[in-house]
């Protein structure tokens, strides 16, 4: 027998795939290079080594590339934990559709924030990020109860309008808060809309053992997503526990976006784009997709900051904006092209 | 041929909902290397006798017993090294390679971090030769005939390598040159390597054919089982069925074969 056939099954194309990664390896080192350096104040790359390298530097540029430091790490992270969760989405969902942004996780995380901030005096990070998580899963399953009501089940298509409706009243209700309340708007007005741009050391300790526990599970629980999505039942037969395993990467999912809302507050469209990109490059093999839309994300998260600060100079366009602004069409364009059950 | 040596079989099933109970108490023992066929008219219950035995569905009383121990005690990855089952319509992802969705069939051998191992890649390679898709290895899912991908998934459950394959309506949908074809493919399967295979088919005289074992259903109650040549009857066909119909010697098998008799047509 040719033993060339049996390889492929894992092995085909493996040459491209590798250029691929690595075009995105650079791309992420780019997007890196360019937060540090592009912002009100340009600095040049000398500087930039001295930021990061010369702790006794004392030029004002290299104190701006430190103080650019937390942030682009932390970008860095939330379009990780993003593309992960849209990931986790899609797949669970079997929707390609589903983004924790379009399906209203995040709105409802943010709403529970507003909540704690304008009546419970809440106001560390650890507090926004539980408050953001009870909020995400919270409105998770309204979310899917919601798509699911009716004789046709949960399809793509009723989960993200149920998502847009869902969305729609959570935005009303915080706006309905936050108005009244000048103290809730001053302190969240940069945050309603999404953004990287407060981001601190003390956000990035609290944000990463969220961050890494989501994603480890996510890397575990790959190979049964991919039994997953060839049905529950072929699944089951397999010898993967379908009930616990829908539950355990819907719950991963909603953390991961949960506790990015919580500090970056309701950033869209990520899981959409970064999962998109890497299915239409990688094919369905989820233990691909998962870690390289954790890449992706946070590249594009990145980099969307980055364009919100050079079109924004000498103020900066939140990062939440960038995204949105290419996402929706995104949307649009894979809604457009939706069969019903196509992943 | 190898031999199997499992033993499986249920315990007084019943299974559906507390209102509307589709199986009322079934006892079957699967007969070990043989083609088994569950038969019955539509909603009599067969394929959710198939699924209760395949653990898709937890009856509501009695139990699937392996080897002396209830299916759904045994951890479930363990099971799934012994019990394949191929369900009536399963989803393909989009743009999945015919490779790739074989080698799924792989998982319950692999654990995170073995990887691929030669004996993976074999199984695939074999189950990929046996159903003659292997020029197939690199389409997509999507872009083959019905036919052939009934023949990737039912290489997907073999690259499983279990001792006992279920399979709901193997055939359905399929032009009876594909109908034959499958249950051809099928019966080298349990020719060359001694599965265990337990099947639902809606056509009776294929089922006659190609069954060594058959279970007649009807209303949630098994009415008969057997080998085709002893239990296929005017009778028994009446008596699941509703249907009259006069039972002659397949030409081609010598296996029983029903003609139905209608209203019309039918030269006294």
């Amino acid at each position: 027998m040719n033993s060339n056939v049996a390889k492929r099954p894992v092995g085909h194309k493996r040459s491209y795939y590798a250029a691929i990664m690595i075009i995105f390896f650079l791309l992420l080192c780019v997007s890196i290079v360019a937060s540090l350096v592009f912002g009100s104040r340009s600095v040049t790359l000398d500087d930039l080594m001295a930021g990061l390298f010369l702790s006794s530097s004392d030029s004002y540029a290299a104190a701006v590339v430190s103080e650019r430091i937390p942030r682009t790490v932390f970008s860095l992270l939330c379009g990780g934990a993003l593309g992960v969760s849209g990931a986790l989405m899609q797949a669970v969902t079997r929707n390609p559709l589903a983004d924790p942004s379009i399906l209203g996780v995040n709105t409802g995380a943010s709403l529970f924030v507003v909540i704690g901030i304008a009546f419970f005096n809440i106001s560390t990070a650890g507090q926004y990020i539980w408050l953001s998580i009870v909020g995400a899963i919270l409105t998770a399953i309204i979310v899917y109860g919601i798509g699911s009501m009716g004789r046709t089940g949960n399809t793509p298509l009723k989960l993200v309008l149920a998502g847009a409706a869902t969305s729609a009243i959570l935005s009303s209700l915080i706006s309905a808060i936050m108005l009244p309340r000048s103290f809730v708007m001053d302190q969240f007005r940069f945050w309603q809309v999404g953004s990287v741009g407060a981001a601190n050391w003390d956000f990035i300790v609290i944000f990463l053992p969220f961050l890494a526990s989501g994603i480890l599970l996510a890397f575990i629980m790959a190979p049964s997503l991919n039994a997953l999505l060839l049905g529950d039942e072929i699944a089951t037969g397999q010898g993967v526990r379908t009930g616990l395993l829908t539950l355990l990467s819907a719950f991963t999912g909603v953390i991961l976006c949960g506790a990015v809302t919580a500090l970056a507050g309701p950033i869209g469209f990520i899981g959409l784009l970064a999962t998109h990109l890497m299915r239409l490059i990688f094919g369905p093999d989820l233990r691909l997709i998962i870690p390289m839309s954790a890449i992706s994300g946070a590249a594009i998260l990145t980099i969307a900051d980055v364009l919100g600060r050079l079109i924004g100079s000498p103020g900066e366009v939140e990062a939440g904006i960038i995204t949105a602004f290419i996402g929706a069409p995104v949307l649009i364009l894979l809604a457009t092209k939706l069969k019903v059950r196509s992943l | 041929m190898m031999k199997s040596t499992h033993k499986l079989q249920t315990e007084q099933i019943v299974a559906g909902y507390e209102s509307k109970k589709i199986l009322h108490g079934i006892d079957v023992v699967i007969p070990n290397n043989q083609i088994n066929v569950i038969i019955g008219p539509n909603a009599c219950g067969k394929s959710t006798l198939l699924k209760t035995m395949a653990r898709l569905i937890k009856p509501i009383a009695g139990d699937v017993i392996l080897d002396g121990k209830s299916i759904h005690k045994i951890p479930p990855k363990k099971l799934a090294k012994v019990l394949g089952v191929l369900p009536q319509s399963p989803i393909a992802p989009e743009g999945i390679s015919v490779a790739d969705l074989v080698g799924r069939g792989r998982f319950p051998h692999q654990s995170l971090l073995s990887g691929w191992s030669e004996k993976d890649y074999q199984a695939v390679e074999e189950a990929m030769d046996m159903m003659g898709i292997t020029e197939l290895a690199n389409r997509h899912l999507d872009e083959l005939s019905g036919g052939q991908r009934q023949r990737v998934w039912i290489a997907m459950a073999l690259a499983q390598q279990t001792d006992i394959l279920f399979l709901d309506e193997p055939t359905t949908f399929l032009d009876i040159t594909y109908q034959v074809e499958i249950l051809d493919l099928l019966t080298d399967l349990n020719r060359k390597y001694g599965t265990t295979i337990v099947m639902v088919l809606h056509d009776i005289n294929l089922a006659a054919r190609y069954a060594d074992y058959i279970f007649a259903l009807r209303k949630g109650e098994l009415i008969a089982e057997g080998r085709p040549s002893e239990i296929i009857t005017d009778e028994l066909i009446k008596e699941i069925f509703e249907l009259n119909c006069t039972v002659i010697e397949d030409p081609v098998s010598k296996s029983p074969m029903i003609i139905p008799r209608g209203r019309y047509h039918v030269c006294s």
